[in-house]
């Protein structure tokens, strides 16, 4: 129901911090209505050309200033992912993603006040890395 | 003696407008007051950026909004994140933390009522009322389909607000109650997904019949009949069939017992069909019916439809929106001379 609002188009590339590529990024909106605090984020998954990311590698924000690992996610409830406002994910990876394309698969899942299960949206896109 | 009923847009309708910046706060809020609506209501976890906790300058946007508009603002729509953490539930002081802090927001932004949204439980209400009387502002529990007046949760609420009788706490009603047809938008969709079209044959059948599938459950104990297990032939399938039980076939006399709570209506809109009328709800019977009941309150236009948009196909928020809205003030307009 949501699929639509994962993985905003042309938003991965690769991360360069003090000369070097630690990984690399992209963007999703919320697969929801409406903002939540980012507790609330219950589950995200990356797969890359086919392979799921271990989840240790993934890291999240709302400000790009200020970065959770999703397990320490669970108990940030101050800082909101405001509906329409991206969330940023990282994945760290000396190197990043190398020259060519790629099919890098979103999974982004977030609990809602009534809905039992919570709320997934997947989108897979091609990644071209120049 | 009643006065008129109101038009009112929720702000949800244009969510889509909204979340991929086609449109600010600003201009959604212009677009509802060229369509002569006469109220709005929002859900400030959507639209109001730090909600509840929003900021001076989010709170002068949207006074220089109200006022540049002329726009009332009807009714806040409240959420409350009982599972804010992933290894526990929030404790019932926590939970009437939070809803206090919601209704100190609605009295900031000018208004008098909340949506709490269906299934948060009755015991808010005592703890809550005290904040209520003070800053002005009612609480009103939705009663949507699928968790309707059925439903244990709600029935809660409705004995507790009965003892409680205060022009505080009341109901807020979502139309999705009263569809005389299963949205052929919701099977479109669902279809093309993936979805047996077998499944939604056989739901769009029992609202032929005048039931619906939510109580085709109850009546058989909460197991699939033999018609739709039939049907099922994917877990995908058994998945949604479970969803159609969200829509439901109510006559609109459920209301009579509960009018003198009625805070507010949602006017649940799937599809605004090309001849006009609502594919799935006959707005001039219900608004007949409100008419004859003294209802006096907003009804307000709630588009879903965003959410079963073909792929591909353009997004028709405010094309909906405008021509629901025309509708029922040509409805009204009518009825009320």
């Amino acid at each position: 129901m949501f699929d639509n609002n994962v993985f905003k188009e042309n938003t991965c590339a690769n991360i360069e911090e003090a000369g070097k590529i630690i990984g690399y990024e992209l963007q999703t909106n919320i697969t929801y209505y409406r903002g939540i605090p980012l507790s609330m984020v219950d589950y995200i998954k990356i797969n890359e050309d086919g392979k799921e990311v271990p989840v240790e590698n993934i890291i999240i924000s709302i400000d790009r200033e200020d970065w959770f690992t999703l397990h320490e996610a669970e108990t940030v409830t101050t800082y909101k992912w405001e509906y329409g406002e991206p969330l940023y994910i990282r994945v760290l990876k000396q190197g990043g993603l190398s020259k060519g394309t790629h099919k890098i698969k979103l999974t982004v899942a977030v609990r809602t006040a009534y809905i039992p299960v919570p709320l997934e949206g997947i989108k897979e896109r091609e990644v071209v890395i120049n | 003696m009643a006065g008129k009923i109101k038009t009112c847009v929720s702000l949800y309708s244009l969510q889509d407008e909204y979340l991929n910046k086609r449109m600010s706060l600003g201009d959604i809020m212009h677009f509802v007051k060229d369509n002569n609506a006469e109220g709005i209501e929002i859900l400030p976890d959507q639209m109001l950026k730090g909600s509840p906790d929003i900021s001076d300058d989010v709170l002068a946007e949207w006074n220089r909004l109200i006022a540049e508009t002329g726009l009332t603002p009807v009714i806040t729509d409240v959420f409350l994140n009982t599972n804010l953490y992933k290894n526990r539930k929030l404790t019932k002081k926590e939970c009437i933390d939070l809803l206090i802090k919601e209704i100190k927001l609605a009295n900031k932004l000018g208004v008098h009522l909340i949506r709490l949204v269906s299934m948060i439980p009755y015991w808010v209400l005592k703890p809550l009322l005290p904040y209520c009387e003070k800053y002005d502002v009612a609480i009103a529990l939705e009663v949507h389909a699928g968790m309707a007046f059925d439903n244990p949760e709600t029935q809660k609420f409705i004995d507790e607000m009965k003892s409680l009788n205060s022009k505080y706490v009341g109901l807020v009603i979502d139309t999705g109650i009263f569809c005389k047809k299963f949205p052929r938008v919701v099977a479109n969709y669902e279809t093309a997904m993936g979805t047996s079209p077998e499944i939604f044959n056989y739901v769009a059948s029992l609202f032929e019949k005048g039931t619906d599938l939510h109580r085709v459950l109850i009546e058989n104990n909460f197991a699939f009949p033999p018609e739709l297990e039939k049907a099922i032939k994917t877990e995908r399938d058994r998945m949604f069939a479970h969803l159609c039980d969200g829509y439901e076939n109510y006559p609109y006399e459920v209301l009579d017992e509960y009018m003198p709570y009625i805070k507010h209506f949602h006017f649940k809109l799937f599809e605004m069909t090309e001849e006009g009328p609502e594919y799935s709800i006959d707005y001039k019977g219900l608004l007949k019916y409100l008419h004859e009941h003294n209802y006096d309150g907003y009804v307000s236009t709630e588009y879903e439809g965003n959410r079963f948009r073909l792929p591909g196909k353009p997004m028709i928020e405010k094309e909906q929106v405008a021509k629901h809205l025309a509708y029922v003030k040509q409805c009204l307009e009518e009825i009320q001379k």
